[in-house]
C-alpha cells in the first residue's frame, strides 16, 4: 500500500482510515505499507511499515537502481505553491504549525533523492506540497523495484503518481483507493494538478475503491471514470472507548466536530444554530476545529446575535474531543461534499444521534439518521429541534443508529477489499 | 496668553483569563489576576511611581505653579489596593500636595450610558464614594471613559450635580474655532465643556518619540512656544498618564521633558490650571453643539474603538442586557463581577482595526486577535448568564 497520512504523527481522517483499513486486511495477506513518515517506535500487527524518513541500510543501497522514472521522465517543471489544506488562523489553532522557510519556486526532477523532503516530522503539507508528492513517487518505486508483491494500493491523490509509476514498471495492477477527492475539497469547479493527477490516475487503474457509493458517482460523473472499475467499500470505525459526562450548564448540547472549511458546511451549521434558536433557547452550539473560515464564521455568529450560544472552541486535542462527545446530544454534519465522514460514526459510539447532509458517504450507512441536503437549513433545524426536545425520539434516534454501526467494522472492508483485489487477479490470468 | 490645563487618566481592565466553553458552567472566576498584577506592576514601574515622584518634586520646586489634574478609574484604584497599596500610596502623597485635582469618571470605566442611566448613575457614586474615601475628595468636574462626550451626555451629567465634563475638541463641531476656550453644550444650564487640544496633546501621546516626525526632538522651549502660540484662554493637554514611561519610553528623554517643561513654561509666562480654577476665571466663549458621540480615541475620534465590527456589537449589548437579571440577585459579588465586564477595554480588544489604531489597540492586550478576545469574553458572559438563571 501506498499512503500518505498515518498515525500516530497525523491523525487527520486519512491516516485513521489507512490504520483501520490496513490492519484488517494484514490479517488475510502481506502487506507493506509504503509512508512518507513513520515513526518507528509505533508498530502495527502484521504490517510492515516503511517510512521514507526511516529506511534500512538495505534499502537505501539498492535504491535508485532503475534507470529511467517513466511516469514523470519527460517533465521538467511544474508550478509549486500548492495547499490543498489552507492553514488555519494560528491563534485558535493547537496544532504545530510547520513552515517550511526555503521557497522552492519550480521543481526540478532528475535531482537528488529528495529524500531529506521527509526528514523533519509533522511538514507532509505546506507550500512544497507538489515537491514532496515527486519525491515520495520516486522513492516509493525504487522501493518497489526491490520487493515482491501482487498488487499495488494506493491512497489519495498524493500517492497516484507513485501508483501510476510503479505500475508502468512492474505492471503489476492498480488499486487506487479515494477517500477525497479534489472536487470534495476545492469544488467542483477546481481544476489544476490535483484534478489533473485524480483523473489520470483514474484512468490508469485497474480498480477504484471510492470510500462511498457518493464518491463513486462523483469518480464517474465529474472525473468520466468507466463505471465499471468504481467499486465502493463504506470505511469502518474502529471502537472507541465512549463515556457519558454531565453538561456543567443545563442547556442540550449540539455539536459541529471538523475543519472550518467550505467543505465541511460550516455556514450551513451557524444558520442551522440560528435558526434553531428563534424556536428554542434551551440549546448550545459548539463549532469545534479551525480553518480558513473561522474569523468570518465567528464575525457571522456576532451579527446573527447568537454568540453566547454558539461556541468555537478552535483546534481540540483527543482528549478534549472526548470530553465534549460525551456530554454532546446531537451530532450535526451538513458537509457540501463528504466521501465518508468517520466523525458521525464516531459519534454514533458515543450515544449520540447524527443529524447529516445527503452529501455525505455515511449517510449510506446510517440508514436511519436524520437527513437533510446541506443547503436545508430548515429542515436540519427541525431535525434538531426534534431530537432535543423529545426524549423518545432521541432514544430511538441513539438506538437505530447503534444498529446501523454494527455492520460498520474494518475487518468487514477488508473482506469487501479482498475479494476485490482476488478478481482482479483472477482477470489478470 | 492661554493657561495650560494638564490632565493626566490612570486606568487598567481587569482582563480575562483564557475562559474556553468547557469553564462554562463550572468556573465562576473569569479574570486573569496574575497577568492583570504584573501589568500592573510593571506600568508601575516604569510610569506611576517615576511620574509620581516627578511630579511631587516639581509641585514642591515650584509652589503654587506646577498644578495637575488626574482622573483614576475605580478598577485601577481596587488593583492599586489589592496589588501594589505602595503605588496607590504614591497617588495619595501626590494628590496631598494639594496642587492635584481630581475628576470624577464611572467606576469600572464603562460604555453603559445609553443602555441605562441607572447603572451610569451607580457607577458615578461608586467612584465619588471611593475617591472620598481614598484620597478625601469630592469632585466637581467629570469626564467619561476614554473623554466619551455628546450633548444628551453632557445634560445628564449636569443633572448630576457636575460643573464641566471634558470632550475631545472635534475640528467639525468647533467650526474653525478655537479648542481654546470653555464652552457650553447647547440648553445646558451652567455646565461647561472643557475641550482637549488634540494637536497639543497628541504632539506629546504619539509622535514625541517617532524620529520621522518634524518635530523631533521636542524640547520642552519649543512645546511652550506651540502652547503661546495656540491662543485662547486655556489649553487643554490631556493624556494617558502611561505615556510617560510606558506607552513612550524613558530612553526617548520623556521624563526630562517634563521635568524641564514647568521652567520652560514659566519661561513663556504660561501659568498652569485645574479645570475647577479655569471655571472661575473663563467665561464660555459659545455653544458646543455636539450631537453625535465623539471620545479621545483612535484617528476618527469617535466610538468605533468599541463598536465597529458585530462581535463588539453583540458582546456589550448582551453585557447591559443582564442588567435587571444581575440586580435582582442582590448579591454584591455578582454585581461586581458582571460591572468589570463592562469595562471599555474587553471591547477594545475585539477592534479589527489595522493601520496605526490597530497598533495602538495592541497595547497591554492579552490576546492574539480580537476574535479571541470575542469568544473568551462571550463564554464567560455565557457563565454569567446561566449564574443569573438566563
Amino acid at each position: 500500500m501506498l499512503g500518505w497520512e498515518f498515525p500516530p504523527l497525523i491523525n487527520g481522517g486519512l491516516g485513521i482510515a489507512c490504520l483501520g483499513l490496513g490492519r484488517a486486511i494484514a490479517k488475510h495477506v502481506d502487506l507493506t505499507f509504503i509512508l512518507p513518515q513513520t515513526d518507528p517506535s509505533y508498530l502495527v500487527d502484521r504490517v510492515n511499515l516503511v517510512g521514507l524518513n526511516h529506511l534500512t541500510e538495505q534499502d537505501l543501497e539498492t535504491m535508485f537502481q532503475t534507470e529511467e522514472l517513466q511516469s514523470f521522465a519527460e517533465v521538467d517543471l511544474i508550478a509549486a505553491n500548492l495547499q490543498p489544506y489552507l492553514d488555519a488562523a494560528p491563534e485558535t489553532s493547537e496544532r504545530l504549525q510547520t513552515e517550511n522557510k526555503t521557497i522552492t519556486p519550480y521543481v526540478k526532477f532528475k535531482d537528488d533523492t529528495g529524500l531529506a523532503l521527509f526528514a523533519d516530522q509533522g511538514s507532509l503539507y505546506g507550500e512544497d506540497l507538489n515537491t514532496r508528492v515527486v519525491a515520495y513517487a520516486r522513492a516509493a518505486a525504487a522501493l518497489a523495484d526491490n520487493r515482491d508483491f501482487d498488487i499495488i494500493h494506493a491512497h489519495d491523490w498524493m500517492t497516484f503518481l507513485a501508483g501510476m509509476e510503479i505500475k508502468a514498471r512492474t505492471g503489476k495492477p492498480l488499486v487506487l483507493h479515494v477517500h477525497s477527492l479534489s472536487y470534495d475539497r476545492a469544488g467542483p469547479e477546481a481544476r489544476g494538478w490535483i484534478f489533473d493527477i485524480e483523473k489520470e490516475a483514474m484512468e490508469a487503474a485497474d480498480l477504484i475503491i471510492p470510500v462511498s457509493q457518493y464518491t463513486g458517482t462523483i469518480c464517474a460523473d465529474h472525473y468520466g471514470i468507466d463505471h465499471s472499475k468504481i467499486h465502493p467499500v463504506h470505511n469502518g470505525a474502529d471502537p472507541v472507548k465512549a463515556f457519558r459526562s454531565e453538561k456543567t450548564f443545563p442547556e442540550k448540547l449540539v455539536l459541529f466536530l471538523g475543519r472550518v472549511t467550505g467543505q465541511k458546511g460550516p455556514r450551513f451549521f451557524l444558520e442551522i444554530a440560528a435558526k434553531v434558536l428563534e424556536q428554542n433557547r434551551n440549546v448550545r452550539f459548539v463549532m469545534a476545529g479551525t480553518g480558513e473560515r473561522l474569523r468570518e464564521l465567528i464575525e457571522y455568529g456576532a451579527f446573527r446575535d447568537v454568540g453566547d450560544r454558539l461556541h468555537f472552541t478552535g483546534f481540540l486535542n483527543r482528549d478534549k474531543v472526548n470530553e465534549l462527545l460525551s456530554m454532546t446530544d446531537v451530532y450535526c454534519m451538513p458537509s457540501v461534499s463528504e466521501p465518508f465522514g468517520l466523525s458521525a460514526l464516531e459519534a454514533v459510539q458515543f450515544d449520540i444521534p447524527a443529524v447529516i447532509s445527503h452529501q455525505s458517504g455515511v449517510a449510506e450507512v446510517l440508514t436511519k439518521a436524520r437527513k437533510a441536503d446541506y443547503w436545508d437549513v430548515d429542515k436540519m433545524a427541525a431535525h434538531i429541534i426534534e431530537l432535543i426536545s423529545d426524549d423518545k425520539a432521541h432514544a430511538e434516534a441513539v438506538a437505530a443508529s447503534r444498529e446501523d454501526q454494527q455492520n460498520c467494522t474494518w475487518d468487514q472492508a477488508a473482506l469487501k477489499v479482498i475479494a476485490l483485489y482476488a478478481s482482479q487477479l483472477a482477470t489478470e490470468k | 496668553m492661554p493657561e495650560l490645563c494638564l490632565y493626566f487618566q490612570v486606568h487598567q481592565p481587569n482582563r480575562l483569563k483564557n475562559y474556553t466553553f468547557f469553564d462554562i458552567g463550572k468556573d465562576p472566576f473569569y479574570e486573569n489576576d496574575e497577568l492583570n498584577r504584573d501589568i500592573l506592576s510593571t506600568v508601575s514601574d516604569r510610569s506611576y511611581l517615576p511620574a509620581n515622584s516627578l511630579f511631587t518634586e516639581l509641585i514642591e520646586a515650584h509652589p503654587g505653579k506646577v498644578k495637575l489634574t488626574l482622573s483614576l478609574s475605580g478598577v485601577v484604584l481596587e488593583q492599586l489596593e489589592h496589588h501594589r497599596p505602595d503605588v496607590l500610596a504614591s497617588f495619595q502623597d501626590l494628590v496631598a500636595t494639594g496642587a492635584v485635582e481630581l475628576l470624577c469618571e464611572t467606576y469600572y470605566h464603562s460604555l453603559c450610558y445609553r443602555a441605562s442611566g441607572k447603572e451610569f448613575t451607580r457607577q458615578v457614586e461608586k467612584q465619588m464614594e471611593t475617591l472620598k474615601r481614598l484620597f478625601n475628595k469630592t469632585p466637581t468636574v467629570f469626564r467619561h471613559t476614554e473623554l466619551i462626550y455628546f450633548n444628551e451626555l453632557a445634560a445628564f451629567v449636569e443633572e448630576l450635580g457636575f460643573k464641566a465634563q471634558l470632550a475631545e475638541g472635534i475640528e467639525h463641531v468647533l467650526n474653525g474655532r478655537s479648542p481654546n476656550h470653555l464652552y457650553q453644550s447647547p440648553n445646558l444650564e451652567s455646565m461647561k465643556t472643557i475641550l482637549r487640544n488634540n494637536t497639543l496633546s497628541d504632539d506629546l501621546a504619539f509622535r514625541f518619540a517617532d524620529p520621522h516626525w518634524k518635530g523631533y526632538p521636542l524640547t520642552p522651549k519649543t512645546y511652550a512656544q506651540w502652547v503661546k502660540a495656540s491662543g485662547g484662554d486655556l489649553v487643554g493637554i490631556f493624556l494617558d498618564y502611561e505615556t510617560i514611561g510606558e506607552h513612550i519610553e524613558r530612553p526617548s528623554g520623556i521624563f526630562r521633558f517634563w521635568k524641564e517643561l514647568p521652567a520652560a513654561l514659566e519661561a513663556q509666562n504660561i501659568t498652569m490650571t485645574t479645570p475647577s480654577e479655569a471655571l472661575e476665571k473663563f467665561e464660555s466663549a459659545g455653544e458646543y453643539d455636539c450631537p453625535e458621540i465623539t471620545s479621545w480615541a483612535d484617528t476618527a475620534k469617535d466610538i468605533s474603538a468599541w463598536r465597529s465590527n458585530p462581535m463588539q456589537e453583540e458582546a456589550k449589548a448582551k453585557i447591559l442586557s443582564l442588567e435587571k437579571a444581575v440586580k435582582a440577585h442582590d448579591n454584591p459579588e455578582l454585581l461586581h463581577q458582571w460591572s468589570k465586564m463592562q469595562t471599555s477595554d474587553h471591547f477594545y480588544y475585539m477592534c479589527t482595526k489595522g493601520g496605526t489604531d490597530g497598533e495602538v489597540h495592541k497595547h497591554f492586550n492579552p490576546y492574539a486577535s480580537p476574535y479571541d478576545a470575542y469568544l473568551t469574553f462571550m463564554n464567560a458572559l455565557s457563565d454569567l448568564q446561566i449564574r443569573v438563571g438566563l
